[in-house]
């Protein structure tokens, strides 16, 4: 009886340790899970419409393609073979299993600043993953940047690994974001212009950035080309469901806000409307020229019977359906590869819970030729209190040319 | 009472009919769904071709000349616009013959073909582009059997004598081409050329919208809604665009 009564005892005692346990590993995939989602790792590794993670599709870099690989726990074509230590190694440094060396387009620069914790998570949650065999071979660039070697080179010139540290002096909600935003959330990796070696220049960290043709624009608090015309609210807002009283998501930034931003928490995107807030810059303070009289009258009679139907006669837009064009940071950027992309190639609002109308604006390259969206996006930019430079035909003409290619 | 229904729906008809139903709904019931955001793909429109002058494309030269000449009888040259020639109708009417308008190939033509009351509207087996032939060589033959003249050769109170005289129906033109329908389709078909979009190749420069203060090709007047017994300030605009957009001026 005793002995009964000891086994009884031991057996619940063990099967107590287990769920404790059990309910500790769920509670790290589950945060595992919401790592995912602030890193966005979808958003590369998961082919539109494809399985989870089991790879992408390519990415066009400056100088060459690169397709994000297959992460799934698959051992023979996935990261089934990896450890831990593997992974957050990985993470840190760029160098993988068996000492691969990955291309910073996978963005350790921004994840090295992850805490061990949060890579941990993050690891216990993609051993869950459902494992998918699909064979990725995502080296594709041109000799010799094939050579995974060189990226020896490469980091010694533009990596360090570096941990996040947070700046005693701010409170805890400004460090959040700024670990977000710098860490996982890889911001800069769009939003940052780049070295001629692709490597981050933190001296203008988050001013804006040309890639996959398109410009992400300023994210600092610039008055004219970044949030500064943006509340706390606003800038949240936008983050959670890709439409604000400014602008809506399209592009790149569409499936970011679908993948990832819409997803985090509301303390985590009020911790990341603090940060951005709270970063300054004077770019683009200078006061452009006046463009030429001539190609405003032109652009304004291209405004009239093209674009005020749905943006107003003064640019006022409407609502959530159709963006403001006064006050649109978009308009100001000094990069206007993203405006003639919108009026070439028409483009989709991005699909949210929150906003899921996703109205379109149509292609207008059969109906205007480049020296005609130059004008319209000319007088755009310099009406209604907006002030920017003049666009040239020969830059839509290059947009023209990348999207019928 | 059930003798005026030729098909009397019996019970047995009833059920095999619910049968049949139930077999091909799977079938049919086929249709996509949509979640998520609507499909949508960049850089991607169907606009109207833009038809460019010069040469015919199915009038001969000889029918053409015709053709220009009963279009400018028309709609002709006065103190409030140019002519249907000039306007472009011919041509815009040759570009609508080769195409779909032309073949009928959006319509239903099969048969039968019986005669049509007159609020039925043409009801014959020939397509337009048929009718155009037809009707073209039978005013040339009517007109060179009856004055020794082509219709390009009369005199302008002639050319409308004879129009006239096809309108109500008062000639009897040669195999079998009906006046009176031939007209009315070359009228309906001037009309078009010279009131539609100039991308369709009549209504140069947007002659006729113009004259009419029509704005053309716009859709949204919010600006303007509450501006009582004010013009409309802006000028006629093309699919194809305006002169202003050249930054040249108007």
């Amino acid at each position: 009886m005793r002995t009964l009564a000891l086994t009884l005892t031991a057996g619940l005692a063990t099967l107590a340790w287990t769920c404790a346990i059990a309910a500790d590993q769920a509670d790290q995939i589950i945060r595992g899970q919401y790592q995912a989602v602030l890193g966005d790792c979808a958003g590369c590794h998961t082919r539109p419409g494809g399985k989870p993670l089991a790879g992408g599709l390519p990415l066009e870099t400056p100088f060459g393609a690169l397709i994000p690989p297959n992460i799934t726990p698959d051992s023979e074509t996935g990261i089934g073979n990896w450890s831990e230590a593997d992974f957050r190694n990985m993470m840190k440094t760029g160098i993988g299993h068996n000492g691969v060396r990955l291309y910073p387009a996978m963005p350790y620069p921004a994840y090295t600043r992850m805490t061990d914790q949060d890579i941990s998570d993050l690891w216990a949650y993609l051993t869950t993953v459902d494992p998918i065999s699909n064979k990725v071979e995502a080296n594709q660039l041109p000799f010799p940047l094939n050579i995974r070697l060189s990226m020896w080179g490469w980091n010694l010139l533009n990596f360090s690994e570096t941990p996040f540290t947070p700046d005693p002096s701010k409170p805890a909600e400004w460090n959040r974001g700024a670990y977000i935003v710098q860490g996982p959330g890889h911001c800069g990796t769009c939003h940052t212009p780049k070295s001629f070696l692709g490597a981050d220049k933190d001296s203008v960290f988050l001013q804006g950035a040309s890639l996959q043709g398109w410009f992400a624009p300023d994210i600092t608090n610039n008055a004219q080309s970044g949030l500064g015309k943006w509340s706390e609210d606003d800038l949240i807002q936008y983050l959670k469901t890709g439409v604000n009283a400014h602008s809506i998501a399209s592009g790149p930034m569409a499936e970011a806000v679908e993948n990832s931003t819409s997803k985090m928490t509301d303390a985590d995107l009020k911790a990341v409307a603090v940060y951005l807030k709270s970063l300054g810059s004077d770019a683009g303070a200078a006061q452009p020229a006046k463009p030429d009289q001539a190609r405003m009258v032109a652009g304004e009679a291209i405004y009239r019977d093209n674009c005020s139907a749905c943006h107003g006669g003064d640019g006022s837009g409407a609502g959530a359906l159709f963006p403001a064009l006064t006050g649109n940071s978009i308009i100001a950027q000094d990069n206007t590869e993203t405006l003639a992309r919108l009026v070439l190639a028409g483009s989709q609002a991005v699909h949210t819970e929150h906003a899921r109308t996703t109205p379109a604006m149509p292609s207008l390259a059969w109906r205007l030729n480049d020296q005609q969206v130059a004008d319209v996006l000319t007088y755009v930019r310099n009406s209604w209190g907006n002030a920017a430079p003049a666009v040239s035909s020969g830059d839509v003409a290059a947009v023209r040319k990348e999207l019928t290619q | 009472m059930s003798h005026r229904y030729p098909i009397r729906v019996n019970r047995r008809l009833f059920l095999s009919s619910v049968a049949m139903l139930t077999i091909t709904a799977p079938a049919v019931s086929l249709a996509r769904t949509i979640s998520g955001a609507l499909p949508w793909e960049p850089m991607t429109s169907d606009p109207p071709m833009q038809v460019v002058p010069g040469g015919w494309q199915f009038f001969t030269p000889q029918e053409a000349a015709l053709v220009e000449a009963i279009v400018d009888r028309l709609i002709p040259h006065d103190d409030l616009s140019i002519g249907g020639k000039e306007a472009g109708c011919a041509v815009y009417i040759d570009r609508q013959l080769v195409g779909a308008f032309g073949t009928s190939s959006r319509l239903y033509t099969q048969g039968p073909f019986k005669p049509a009351l007159p609020t039925q509207g043409y009801q014959g087996e020939a397509n337009p582009a048929q009718r155009y032939r037809a009707g073209l060589a039978a005013i040339d033959a009517f007109l060179k059997q009856r004055d020794g003249k082509t219709f390009v050769e009369l005199k302008p109170e002639d050319q409308d004598a004879f129009l006239t005289a096809m309108e109500t129906g008062k000639i009897e033109l040669p195999n079998g081409v009906k006046g009176p329908g031939f007209f009315g389709l070359m009228l309906q078909n001037t009309m078009e050329g010279f009131f539609a979009d100039p991308v369709y190749g009549g209504n140069k420069d947007m002659v006729s919208w113009r004259m009419l203060g029509f704005p053309g090709a716009r859709y949204d007047y919010r600006d303007h809604v509450a501006k009582h017994n004010q013009p409309y300030p802006q000028p006629p605009v093309s699919i194809t665009g305006r002169p202003e957009w050249l930054g040249k001026g108007a």
